[in-house]
């Protein structure tokens, strides 16, 4: 086991260090625009627009060799010191930090409701497979795999505020009028929180389900299972201890990869949503040009991804120990 | 014993001579509607989506460019559009026509700038699917090299190209996209070609991955070890036995992520449109800019955008699974 976690770590290292070059590559193919809009403050103060690009590349740090600048970099990443942000001069780490709470909110909901109906219907529709409950719950399914989530999104703010305005309809499924943090105020945090959470969750809980589903039938069809009925065992203690049990190990990963999306559709949420979050936070600093927010973001995301990752692999390492002698 | 010795027959040219009946292009169609509804349907909407696109074209030729001449030659006004794209209406008084509910003149209203919604939808298609297919295209071509010859030759090198493009799409992609377009490499401006290649380069890791998986089976063929004994060289081989051989897998990937990349763009368009030009029709940046207008004001704009996208992501996700379900099962993620 211990070997096994090492070698993941390894792995993520390797990862996180990619992802880091990455973000340090893409800055360095082409830095005009960037410090374009770092000396845009100079620039209207009249002084001659050469000299303001080169003061912008100084303290930009990209007059250095590109090694150097490679090493400094990297040091600064490893002490979590993205720079200040363009617009304000603040420090990135506080920017994002301090946002960080309504979108890790919004995105544990998401899984929670995920969860809550991708597994129950997954199970249902397999165990009750092409039958009319099963087909019914594939279609619903397929509606949310096949429309993207921020177009359900916008339908449902559309009729919400349009139709059912006034029933509480549109205060619990809309955007409503003013952001407070749950410990500040808890029904009004979970009535703006609400909508996306459903929308996004079931988006995420129709792959979730989609994916059970397989795995149940392919589970339902195993030696141990047959064993357990032929033992006369009931069919709730079939199906959740013995099938379930052992169907849900290889959606522990896909819960890991859906990570990746769920973060990405948290950008558009809370965007859509007006959700002051880091999602928000990095398409505004996008509209900006505000660069050192957006590789702060890129690269704090890659962290907090790289390390649920692991832990997804240790879990799963730990509940199926086929995978760690492979 | 007896009854299987052939009858000698006695008359005009046997019947059995005669080839079976080869069932024509309708009868195949309608087999495939019977077999696969959802996918017949996915398949309408892709047609009725590429149907909005055509024009006729004008004899202007030179370096393809998005949207209205992406493959070389200008696209004139499409036909099915009623009005030219920054056509607008005044209603009786003289006043811009704004936010009109659908009538016969305009089928699906007017936008906020007294705009024909349908004329608007149609010119969008265009740009939403002609971005998706330079895309697709950039990410299919890269993506199958790559997987080819990873999966072709494995080894450290296999493993040393996994890792990388496993790093890079463990990575939510529209962060990578906002990543790529917020320094808007080799442009000042916000290009659309850019995008196409940025959409492209984030799409790579999945292309590669489903076609080094196929390869890694299609590899060993008979015909594949066949090709390596009489002296092939491994160029040669990959060329003329392993590709034609996964042309199957590469289509379906090519149609599944038709509508990944569709979707991309619209959803980087409606929240961050500085990224992309502001100019001409566009399905996400005209429905950002509804929404953010107020959707009960802008209902009818809202709708159409959003209908016009959730219709071409549909269909494309349907046709690309009926696709795939026929050409490679294989593939099937259940």
């Amino acid at each position: 086991m211990q070997q096994y976690i090492i070698r993941r770590m390894l792995l993520n290292g390797v990862v996180l260090l990619l992802v880091a070059t990455m973000v340090f590559g893409a800055l360095r193919i082409d830095s005009g625009q960037v410090v374009n809009t770092f000396a845009a403050g100079c620039f209207h103060a009249g002084e001659d627009t050469q000299q303001c690009k080169d003061v912008a590349r100084n303290l930009l740090g990209l007059d250095e060799s590109i090694p150097k600048q490679y090493v400094d970099f990297m040091k600064n990443t490893l002490t979590l010191d993205f720079g200040k942000t363009f617009s304000e001069k603040k420090p990135v780490l506080h920017e994002i930090t301090s946002r960080a709470a309504p979108s890790i909110e919004l995105g544990l909901l998401q899984i929670v409701v995920a969860l809550l109906v991708g597994v129950p219907v997954g199970v249902i529709s397999a165990i009750r497979q092409d039958k009319w409950v099963d087909y019914i719950l594939r279609f619903v399914a397929l509606f949310f795999l096949g429309i993207p989530v921020f177009v359900i999104a916008v339908f449902v703010v559309l009729l919400t505020t349009r139709y059912a305005g006034g029933t509480g309809l549109d205060v619990w499924l809309g955007p409503g009028s003013e952001w407070k943090d749950i410990w500040e105020d808890p029904v009004k945090n979970l009535e703006r929180v609400t909508g996306p959470a459903l929308v996004g969750g079931l988006g995420t809980g129709a792959v979730l389900m989609r994916f059970l589903r397989s795995q149940m039938l392919e589970v339902m069809r195993q030696d141990y299972v047959r064993t357990a009925w032929a033992k006369g065992l009931r069919e709730r203690v079939v199906i959740i201890r013995h099938a379930l049990k052992n169907a849900l190990i290889p959606v522990l990963t896909v819960i890991g990869l859906l990570l990746g999306s769920v973060i990405s559709g948290n950008v558009i949420l809370e965007t859509l949503y007006n959700i002051p979050g880091v999602g928000f936070y990095v398409t505004s600093a996008a509209l900006q040009h505000d660069f050192p927010v957006i590789q702060g973001i890129v690269l704090v995301v890659a962290v907090m991804l790289v390390f649920i990752n692991l832990m997804v692999d240790i879990a799963y390492g730990w509940l199926d120990p086929r995978i760690r002698y492979s | 014993m007896a009854q299987e010795q052939a009858i000698p027959s006695i008359g005009p040219a046997a019947p059995e001579f005669a080839l079976p009946h080869r069932p024509g292009v309708i009868h195949n169609v309608l087999k495939f509607i019977r077999r696969k509804p959802l996918g017949a349907v996915g398949f309408f909407l892709v047609f009725f989506v590429i149907a909005m696109t055509l024009g006729t074209p004008k004899a202007e030729f030179g370096v393809p460019e998005l949207p209205h001449s992406p493959f070389g030659f200008k696209l004139g006004k499409p036909w099915l559009a009623p009005y030219d794209e920054e056509q607008n209406f005044k209603n009786a008084t003289g006043r811009l026509n704004q936010d009109a509910a659908p009538s016969w003149k305009h089928w699906l209203g007017t936008d906020s700038h007294g705009r024909d919604n349908w004329a608007r939808v149609v010119w969008g298609a265009r740009r939403s699917l002609f971005i998706g297919l330079w895309a697709l295209a950039l990410a299919t071509a890269a993506g199958t090299f790559i997987g080819v010859v990873s999966g072709y030759f494995r080894g450290w090198f296999d493993t040393a190209v996994q890792r990388v493009l496993d790093a890079l799409q463990s990575f939510p992609p529209l962060l990578t996209l906002i990543l790529i377009l917020s320094i808007a490499p080799f442009t000042s401006q916000p290009s659309l070609v850019v995008a196409a290649f940025a959409l492209g380069f984030v799409g790579i890791p999945q292309v590669q991955r489903i076609v080094r998986g196929v390869v890694l089976s299609t590899r060993e063929q008979q015909y594949v070890e066949a090709a390596r004994v009489i002296g092939a060289t491994d160029a040669r081989t990959m060329t003329f036995y392993i590709l034609p051989n996964i042309m199957a897998s590469i289509i379906v990937v090519f149609s599944t992520g038709l509508g990944v990349v569709i979707l991309a763009e619209a959803a980087l368009a409606f929240i961050v449109p500085q990224v992309v030009p502001a100019e001409g029709a566009s399905w996400g940046l005209d429905l950002g800019e509804a929404y953010r207008g107020g959707v009960v004001e802008h209902t009818w704009e809202v709708t159409s955008y959003a209908g016009i996208i959730a219709l071409a992501v549909l269909g494309l996700n349907l046709a690309g699974d009926a696709l795939r379900d026929v050409l490679d099962p294989r593939l099937r993620l259940g």
